[in-house]
This record gives structure tokens, sequence and C-alpha cells, in this order.
């Protein structure tokens, strides 16, 4: 098999074929190459599987601050048995001479009896030729040495002594070939790269993918006519259920489904036209003593469906065609199907010819510009739409039918209130349960994790 | 929404000639939606407003109609009785003043039929009664009660052997020891009388809306039934005793009226009610052009009984519907009896433009920029924790908005900030390989009359030579190529940022944000092992504009 070879790997093959067994840094100095192309050669090569790297942990030992002076002036102990050479000394003398030294030679070579005191003389009793740990310093000296060059038992008294020895672990790499290397042809061919070769990945930034299906929506709601409206996530309860004939003992509204604002009470939270009108028709229908403190009360929209409304009752159009998109709250335990926050998207028609049979094809139209075509319609309930429906789309995958989004035309109960005198056709649904169809994920969290590993690989959908 | 399980088997005897299959398809188009199917067992989900769908009874009469086998409305049939009266006391008159009733007569009742009766109870105990305060209902074996019945109150040392229960006990002990009276003790405040159905013996057949007494016990030796049903509001008493009778009927009782009297209580009527509806507004809605012999088959397919008067519908509604409020309701009926499976989807021509709002258009094209400088965009909650939004990053948290009763310990507070989600997430990925640049635009909440949302916009970047001068050229760049706008740094200090690296951004001298090397004690907090720098500036103010 002839491969082709970065001039860089031929170099260190090259090497490796002379010397079998080498360091990076022996490499350097045998290829001529920088740290860094070493480096990259050697796991180009290994990648191969045409070099091995072995690493190993080895003690390099040098002469600390005491052990360098004892290597230039001679172990104390040493100097001692020096100045007795020429006959007995008194102790203060010694002392004198020896300085800082004194009290470790003298108790040294006391241990050993290598000298004896009479009085306070000290003299000679033994003298060792070469004393212990001298050998291991002048090997030493001032280079950095392998500990296993280096007898152990020299070298063991040394270790000892405070600031003689400085003991390093280096770990180091030991490069050679595989059997496959061996016989590799080197090609002389220069300036060939291999093109076959692994390339390091490079992590686009990009938009967050649920972000791009947003977008995507956003986009289509446009073409079909329809322009975006803005509004709060934190809304009166007035707006977000009582204005939508959500009678105000409804287990909708309770604190385990809505996300309420602690202490926070809405002080102006319509006209007065409005409110008054709005709880005339539920203690007609609803038959209950409506509550305006408990319309005041703050909670986090549980649907754009409060922006929409408010947007009618604003301005009570004749015509229009509006959506609103953004993040709604439900208090619900977080798991693999449910967020307590994602984003849904609302649209809303209004005419006097809107029909449901229109509602129903705009959304085929809309379902089929995101690339779903297998839809059917079911009859369900909100509590302020009338009539309602749900979509259920297909799903290759799961082989089933699954709920999409919920449409209805505003009850009257709900419009006449707020003085809309046209129908509305609204509907609507989460944008996650699209996105989860288009990424194939099955796990919704995935969206809010900002899990690297997953934003940099994700396929962009088209 | 609810969920009631049924048989097919049981479904096919109660429909008539059908097949499993034909049950099956018909089912969603009655707006029941199968949420899982087992051998002969089917579980399905229907609407809180139909209360009628909790028992294989009453779905079975939804689909005679839509099938096509039986249609029109189902008629009460109440034979007058005298032998059954109740009298009223007004002393419960402060506590839950009425009551209602009905005897039904020769059924049979099977282990399955009490499953579908006690689903039936708990669901509309749950949905209209609204957890049994505004209406609740005990189902007693008549046999077991000598009348006359007296509704009144006694107080918390009456004894009585209570359903379940082999021994006597008192409504205390009930209200203290048992799972029904801790449950709804609380219905009946803190007055010391609580209400109570007396037999002829002065012996107690329920005290309402906790529990039966333990004699009057169904089973399946029962032949006859007496229903009570009690609440604070007459209209939605009778509304469920509607219900309950007709379900009653279609399970093969014959049913006999109850006579009640006293404390503004009558004997109930269960009056059927009468609305009338355009054809034009029906075929406006639906976008058809059906004529009236059409839509008067539709509505009784929907099991409602209809005539026409011109070019008005008049229909007539059995009590159990009373989610029929008005007009657009009978045209729901319309649709459904007409068939949703038939309504071809048509599309308007439009002369509408549509138009995305200016402030997406902006953020979108900041998108942009910041991903041309190469950074990777986030998404966060705006509901976060504490612990990351101040106690992580050192912040004032003063000014904390919180949630009530939250679900999840990590959604307690809005957010005030963006950055520290995004330290957040940069230490949940410390094992992915740097630099890891992101940003984020979002709303920001800040108390206010009551609350403001801003968008705020916030970078961070995080390898190992990060430091101010990187991230200060970034977020220069992004707000000069996305919207021609110099700012400056300022010296300022803040704990979230490192001494000496922080500085606030200003704009025509005017403070929009911050932006500095992240304090290292903060990081480490993160258990981020680099370098971390970053901004944060608000858009809301000085640089998105509403161009609407």
């Amino acid at each position: 098999m002839s491969q082709v070879f970065h001039e860089i790997e031929k170099k260190i093959i090259a090497s490796l074929r002379d010397n079998p067994k080498q360091t990076p840094e022996s490499l350097e100095k045998s290829t001529h190459l920088s740290p860094d192309q070493i480096r990259r050669g050697i796991e180009w090569l290994k990648l191969k599987d045409l070099a091995i790297v072995t690493e190993s942990q080895s003690s390099v030992i040098s002469l600390g601050k005491n052990g360098i002076e004892s290597f230039q002036k001679g172990l104390p102990e040493r100097r001692l048995l020096d100045l007795l050479k020429s006959g007995p000394k008194k102790l203060s003398d010694l002392q004198k001479e020896l300085g800082f030294v004194f009290g470790p030679s003298i108790g040294l070579a006391r241990k050993n009896n290598w000298i004896e005191a009479s009085s306070d003389q000290i003299s000679i009793k033994n003298f060792p030729s070469e004393l212990p740990g001298e050998k291991t310093l002048k090997l030493i000296g001032n280079e950095k040495l392998s500990k296993d060059k280096l007898d152990p038992n020299d070298l063991s008294g040394l270790l000892k002594r405070p600031d003689f020895i400085i003991e390093d672990i280096i770990k180091s790499k030991e490069v050679s070939l595989s059997d496959s290397a061996k016989s590799i042809e080197l090609s002389d061919t220069a300036g060939e790269i291999d093109v076959e070769a692994k390339v390091p990945e490079v992590f686009v930034a990009r938009t967050h993918p649920l972000k791009d299906t947003i977008n995507e929506i956003r986009e289509i709601f446009v073409t079909l006519g329809f322009s975006e409206i803005f509004g709060n996530m934190t809304q009166s309860s007035f707006w977000n259920f009582d204005a939508l004939f959500t009678p105000q003992d409804h287990p909708a509204r309770e604190l385990q489904d809505t996300f309420y604002l602690d202490k926070i009470n809405a002080k102006k939270i319509g006209t007065p036209d409005q409110i008054r009108k709005v709880s005339e028709s539920h203690k007609k229908n609803w038959r209950y003593q409506w509550d305006i403190n408990e319309a005041r009360k703050m909670v986090l929209r549980t649907h754009t469906t409060c922006v929409t409304i408010k947007h009618l009752a604003e301005n009570k159009p004749d015509e229009a065609r509006i959506f609103s998109l953004g993040r709604v709250f439900r208090n619900e335990k977080v798991s693999y199907k449910h967020l307590v926050e994602f984003n849904q998207i609302e649209g809303v028609v209004v005419g006097k010819d809107a029909s449901l049979r229109n509602l129903m094809g705009i959304q085929r139209e809309f379902y089929k510009r995101i690339g779903i075509t297998k839809i059917k319609f079911w009859p369900t309930f909100f509590p302020y739409t009338e009539p309602s429906l749900q979509t259920m789309v297909y799903n290759e995958k799961l082989g089933k039918w699954i709920e999409l989004f919920g449409m209805g035309i505003f009850r009257p109960e709900v419009t006449k209130p707020l003085g809309i005198t046209k129908p509305v056709l609204a509907w609507g649904g989460g944008i996650e349960r699209i996105a989860m169809l288009k990424y194939d994920l099955d796990d919704v969290r995935e969206f809010y994790n900002n899990n690297l590993g997953w934003l940099r690989s994700a396929t962009k959908c088209q | 929404m609810p969920v009631v399980e049924l048989s097919y088997t049981r479904l096919q005897k109660l429909v008539g000639k059908v097949s499993k299959k034909q049950i099956s398809d018909s089912l969603p188009f009655l707006g029941l939606d199968i949420e899982s199917e087992n051998k002969d067992l089917v579980r399905i989900e229907y609407s809180p407003n139909r209360p009628d769908y909790s028992t294989d009874f009453g779905i079975a009469l939804g689909l005679q109609g839509l099938l096509g086998i039986k249609t029109g409305m189902v008629k009460l049939n109440v034979k007058k009785s005298n032998k059954y009266p109740i009298s009223v006391k007004s002393d419960v008159s402060k506590i839950r003043p009425f009551v209602t009733g009905i005897v039904a007569k020769n059924g049979k009742i099977d282990d399955k039929t009490i499953k579908q009766l006690m689903t039936m109870q708990e669901d509309l105990h749950f949905g209209i009664g609204r957890k049994r305060k505004k209406s609740s209902i005990g189902i007693h074996d008549l046999d077991k009660i000598s009348f006359p019945l007296v509704y009144t109150t006694t107080n918390r040392n009456h004894k009585f052997i209570p359903l379940a229960s082999e021994q006597e006990i008192s409504i205390s002990g009930i209200l203290e020891n048992t799972d029904v009276g801790k449950d709804y003790g609380s219905l009946l405040g803190q007055s010391s009388q609580v209400p109570i159905i007396f037999d002829e013996n002065q012996n107690p057949v329920s005290f309402p809306p906790i529990i039966n007494a333990a004699v009057t016990t169904v089973t399946t030796k029962t032949k006859n039934l007496f229903v009570e049903v009690t609440g604070i509001n007459k209209e939605d008493a009778e509304d469920m005793l509607a219900v309950v009778a007709t379900i009653l009927q279609t399970a093969g009782f014959s049913l006999e009226s109850v006579k009640i009297s006293g404390a503004k209580n009558s004997t109930p009527k269960l009056e059927q009610k009468k609305i009338s509806v355009s054809s034009s507004l029906i075929n406006q809605i639906l976008g058809l052009n059906l004529n009236t012999a059409k839509i008067i088959s539709s509505l009784k397919k929907s099991r409602l009984d209809a005539s026409s008067k011109g070019s008005n519908i008049i229909c007539t509604i059995p009590p159990y519907r009373f989610d029929i409020f008005g007009p657009m309701d009978l045209v729901e009926e319309v649709a459904l009896g007409y068939g949703i499976q038939n309504l071809e989807p048509t599309l308007s021509p439009s002369q509408t433009v549509g138009k995305t709002n200016p402030i997406s258009l902006q953020l979108k094209s900041l998108d942009q920029t910041m991903i041309g400088l190469g950074f990777l965009e986030a998404l966060n909650s705006s509901l976060t924790s504490k612990r990351v939004l101040y106690d992580m990053t050192n912040r004032d948290s003063s000014k904390i908005i919180s949630v009530l009763d939250s679900k999840s310990q990590e959604h307690t507070i809005l957010r005030d900030s963006i950055l520290p989600g995004l330290l957040e997430n940069l230490s949940r990925n410390i094992h992915e390989s740097y630099p890891q640049k992101m940003f984020e635009t979002g709303t920001v909440f800040t108390l206010d009359s009551p609350i403001s949302e801003k968008i705020n916009f916030s970078g961070i970047s995080a390898h190992k030579d990060a430091n101010f001068t990187e991230i200060k050229s970034i977020i220069q760049s992004a707000l000069k190529i996305g919207f021609g706008i110099q700012i400056e740094t300022k010296t300022a200090a803040n704990p979230t940022f490192e001494e000496g690296h922080c500085a606030s951004i200003t704009l025509n001298n005017v403070p929009i944000g911050t932006i500095g090397k992240i304090n290292s004690k903060i990081v480490e907090n993160y258990k981020i092992r680099v370098p971390v720098v970053g901004f944060e500036i608000s858009l809301s103010e000085s640089i998105l504009k509403n161009q609407n």
C-alpha cells in the first residue's frame, strides 16, 4: 500500500528507523523540526497506527542549595576532617572556622567514629578516604541526572539531609514505530499531502436550532399575510383569563397549573367599560360573584392569546390578520415532554367572511409549508372558542397521529364584552413540538440545555 | 383533561349494531381523544365541559347520534312521585343551602357499572363541582333509606358509621382522620354546625359534601338508587343532577321524582331549554351552504332536537347539555353532526400584506452579526433559580420577583439579567473544547408598576487567553455593524466582575450595561477552569426602535 505522508511524518519515520526509541525532544534534535511540528506529526502517525507512544515517569536528581555548596567546598564533615589533618584542634577554633556547618559535621564525625575528643581537643581517629555521598555529589555536580544512574546507597544519606538533593518527577514520552510502519515505503515525491487524513473539527457559530424553527414559522406567517404583534410575558389575570371567559374558579387558574407572581398585583387592568362588561358576562353565564381582586393578580402568561385579545380589544379591527409569537408558562413538572416555559405561536383572522373552513384552509397551508402534508381535524374543547378543533398530524416515525395546534372561533362571550363585532378565527400551538419533529428529538429539555455538543453538531433543518 | 376507561364490547352492546372499528374511528369526531388501547380496553380523554362523557353510557348516546343509529334528543322520563319527600331546614342556608335529588329504579348494577358511576361522580365533583365546593353528589341504595328525609345541620360530635367503615365515628373524627375529611373538610369552614341528611329515624344518610353513611352503600345487589346533590348554587346542583339522571336512565333505570321543599328549595324541574339560531350564521361560520333540513338532521345527530321557523332554527337542548350557552355553541353542534371530516378546508383570497415586527427584525440582524463574530446562540429560561441568578454571581437580590408554588426548584424567579444563565451554560460544558463563545438576547424583568419587561443582550467568551480587550472589541463591533452605534467603556466596579477589569458600557454618556472579566471567585463557583469575559446591555431603551 502506498501512502502519502507529510514531510513532517517522513522525517519522524526516518529518524525512528535510525534510532527506534526516542523522546519527542530527541526527535526535535534529529529532525530539526519544531516542538509543535513534532507533536502534530506524532498525532498523525498515531491516528494511522504507525507510531506507538508510551508514556513513562522518571525521577531526575539535581543538587539543592546545600548540595551545591558541598559540591564546591566539600561536605561539612570533609571540611572538618581536612582541618584536623594537621593535628588536634580546639573546639572553639573549629567552631570559628566551620561556622554554620560546625554542628552537623561534628555530630556526623562522632557518630561514625572518625574523631575523638579529649578535654577540649578534637583529633582524628579514623580517616576514611572517601566519605559517604561524596561519589554521588561529584557525579551530579551541576547536572540533572536520572535517578537510576546513581548508586542508591550512596544517595540515600544525601536525600535525608536538608536542601542537598532536589528530586523531580518527569513524565516522558517515548515514540517508536509500529510493525506496519517499519515496512512502509517513503515516497520521495515532495509537496504531496495525505488528503484522506483526519482533520481537526471546526465549530461554526450559529443561531440556536430552536430559534431557526421560530424564525421559519414567523416567516411563514408573514408570507401568509399576517403581521406580528408583541406583548408582555407578565400579564394580569384579567387579560390572561377573565377576558377569555375563563371563570375565576376554573381549575386551570389554580396555583398548581399557573405561575402567579408573589405579592404582585396590577393596579390598572383595563378600561372601566371593559371590566364591567367582562364581569357581567361571567356573572350571567357562569353564575358566580366575580371578584376584581382575582383579576388583578399577576401571572406569567399561560398562552399568547392574552396578547391577541388585548390587541383586538384596543383596536377593534373589522379586518385583520395578526400573529403573536413568544414564550408562555405552565406550572408543570419538567419532563421529557413538558417544560415550564416554552414558545407558542398564535394567529388570528378577523373578518366578516371568516369561516371555520377558512381556518382549516390556513392550517393546511401552514403545515404544507413546514413540510407536513398528512393532517386531519378533530373536534375538541377550549373555554374561549366555539366551534373548536385540533389538528392531528401523522408522525411517520412514531406511526401515529399526534396533536399539534388548537383552533377555533372566539366565543361571542369573549368578543362581545370587548366590543369586537366580527368573527375572529384563532389558532395556535407550541413551537417546541414542531421543532422536536424537525430535529428528531424525543426530549424537549434538550432545547434549553445549551449543551455545546448538541448545539455545535445538530444539523441545520431546511 | 379527565380520562375514562371503557370496554369496546360494553360500548358495542350499548350503542347497537356497530363494529369495534366504527367506534374507534368515530370517537375522535365526538371530541374524544384515544389515549391508549389494550385489547378490549380503551382509555379516552374527554373535555371537562362534557361530563356526560365520563361514562360509557354517555359516550354511547353520542356515538348513536354520530353513526345515525339513534338521533335526536334524549328525553328524561321522570315519573312524578310523592313517596320521596325531602324537607330542608333553614339552618343549612348559611353553609350549603341547596339540595336536589332523584330516585332511579329497577336497574342492573354490575361491577363495571359501579365503576362507571364512580368515575362520573369523581369527575363531576372535580369539574362543575369545583372539587365539591359548588356541588357534590351522593348515590345511595334506596331500599336502605326510610323517607321522609330532612336536610339540616348537626353538631360535630354527632356519630355515625361512614362509608367504607365498620365503626361509629364522630363528624370531627371523620374530618380529622379520613382522607375525604382532610381533603374537603375546609369547605365547611369553622362553624360548629355541619350539613347532614337524616332519614325518618334521625339516622344520617349523608354528610355532604364529605361522605355517605355506610348503611346506604351501593353494591351489585342494589336495584334501586337514591341520588342527592347538594351545593351552594341551585342551578349548578341541578346541572349536576341532570347529568346523573340522564346517565342512569341510559343505564336502564326508570326515574321517579323526589319532592323537595323548604328554605327556598324546590323539586328539580330538569327543564329543556330552547335557543334559536339563524341558518345564515351557521353557514357563514362554517363556510357552508346547508339547507335547513340538513342543519336539522345534523343537530339531531348531535342528539339535540330542532325545527325550522323560516330561516331560523329553533333548537331544543336537554338539561344535561348546560355547556350550550348560545347560538355559537349550536354552530359547533351542527359542525359535529355534519362531520368535521366532511368540511373541506379552503383558502380565502387574501389582500393583506404580512409584516414582521420591527423588533424581531432588529434582533434577528443582531443574531446574524454575533454569529459572524463567532458566537453561538444560547437560549435559557426566563424563569430561573435564585442560586443561578444571585447566589453564584454575588448579585443584589433585593428586588427579586418570585412565582408562587413552582413545581420545579430550578424555576422559581424571573431573571433580571441574562449573563448568569450563560455562566451556568459554561459550567455545564466544561468537558467541551474551548474556546466557548455564546450569546443570548431575551426578556428581563424588573419590579415597576407592576413589572417592566425589557430586552437584554449578553455575550460571553471563555478560553485560556480570554481578556477584556477581546470582549470589548466584540460588543463594539457588534453594535457598530448591527446598529451603527459607537459605545464607550468607563471604569466601574461590579461584584460580578474582577476589580480593575470592569467597565460600564455607555452610549452618548448614558450607561446601558456592564462589561469585564468575570470575577475569578465566581468562575471558580461555576467550576470553570479558564478565564471568562462577558458583557450585558439593555437593548430596549437605547437601541431597538419600534417603527410600528
